[in-house]
């Protein structure tokens, strides 16, 4: 990723309203705020170093968790008893 | 949901709703199965007691609703009332009184500048899933629901049966003791988790 360091400069470092912007980047990120969100996001990330590093981190963990833990492998036999359940049922 | 009039489904339209609809959630329904017994025939049994409850109650379905959030709900239901029951785990903390004692709406939102974007996606899927697995039933469940399944906070209000103020609260409060465990995993593993860069 980016080296923050380099794009700092034109960052300010302290975030004035830590609460109010991280609550408003996790919601965001959560997709809540649709075309709205993101023309706030760009104005922060722009602007606020914390901001810019709280934003990294959070989307960070959603991908790694997206990526790495949704792929419990199914039982081979699991869908079709299933269908074969549903077909004795009927 | 407003008073539609209920009509039942001939035998045809639920075996279509039922394959069409259901059976292509099965993969994230069992995901999110094992991920709340860490058993594979729990979840199984789970997945398969889900999958009949949705066909024997087919027609309080609303066809074009979400049927994912609707096979979520039971599942989560069914979890709840079956297995957590029989389940020997110790009594994991009671979340509706963590919540009251942090006054659920007013959330605590910290910079968390020892632990950084690049040593998180260093993080083995081992290393992810295991602090996953360690949060309690209740947070491990919003975080699931919202960042595995991408269900949105409205959704995830109707699987859970809880207000959005909470759903939001819970999923911040999740989203930190995760980063709890993370930092904890970041720092056995010696990466740069708190030293400034020269």
């Amino acid at each position: 990723m980016e080296n923050n360091n380099l794009s700092s400069g034109e960052r300010k470092l302290q975030c004035s309203d830590v609460s109010k912007c991280f609550q408003l980047l996790e919601s965001i990120l959560d997709g809540e705020l649709g075309e709205e969100g993101k023309e706030l996001l760009k104005q922060k990330l722009d602007k606020c170093q914390p901001c810019f590093e709280h934003f990294h981190l959070e989307q960070a963990i959603r991908e790694v968790l997206k990526t790495k833990c949704t792929k419990q492998p199914l039982p081979e036999k699991l869908a079709d008893s299933i269908r074969q359940m549903i077909h004795d049922v009927r | 949901m407003s008073e539609v009039q209920r009509r039942k489904y001939t035998q045809e339209e639920k075996t279509a709703i039922f394959d069409g609809e259901f059976m292509p959630h099965i993969d994230s329904m069992y995901n999110f199965a094992f991920r709340l017994t860490f058993d594979e025939d729990d979840a199984k049994d789970l997945v398969q007691d889900t999958y009949m409850k949705a066909f024997r109650f087919i027609n309080s379905f609303e066809q074009g609703t979400n049927a994912k959030a609707w096979l979520f709900r039971i599942l989560k239901n069914s979890f709840i009332n079956e297995y957590r029951k029989k389940s020997k785990q110790p009594a994991k903390v009671d979340y509706q009184e963590v919540e009251t004692f942090y006054n659920s709406d007013d959330v605590d939102y910290q910079s968390t500048t020892d632990l950084r974007a690049e040593s998180v996606k260093d993080m083995l899927g081992d290393e992810i899933s295991n602090a996953l697995n360690a949060l309690a039933v209740d947070f491990r469940t919003v975080i699931i629901l919202a960042d595995l399944e991408g269900f949105t906070y409205e959704e995830m209000a109707k699987i859970l049966d809880i207000p959005i103020g909470t759903v939001r609260s819970r999923l911040h409060r999740a989203r930190n003791l995760l980063k709890d465990k993370l930092r904890g995993y970041a720092q056995s593993m010696g990466y740069n988790t708190d030293e400034e860069e020269e």
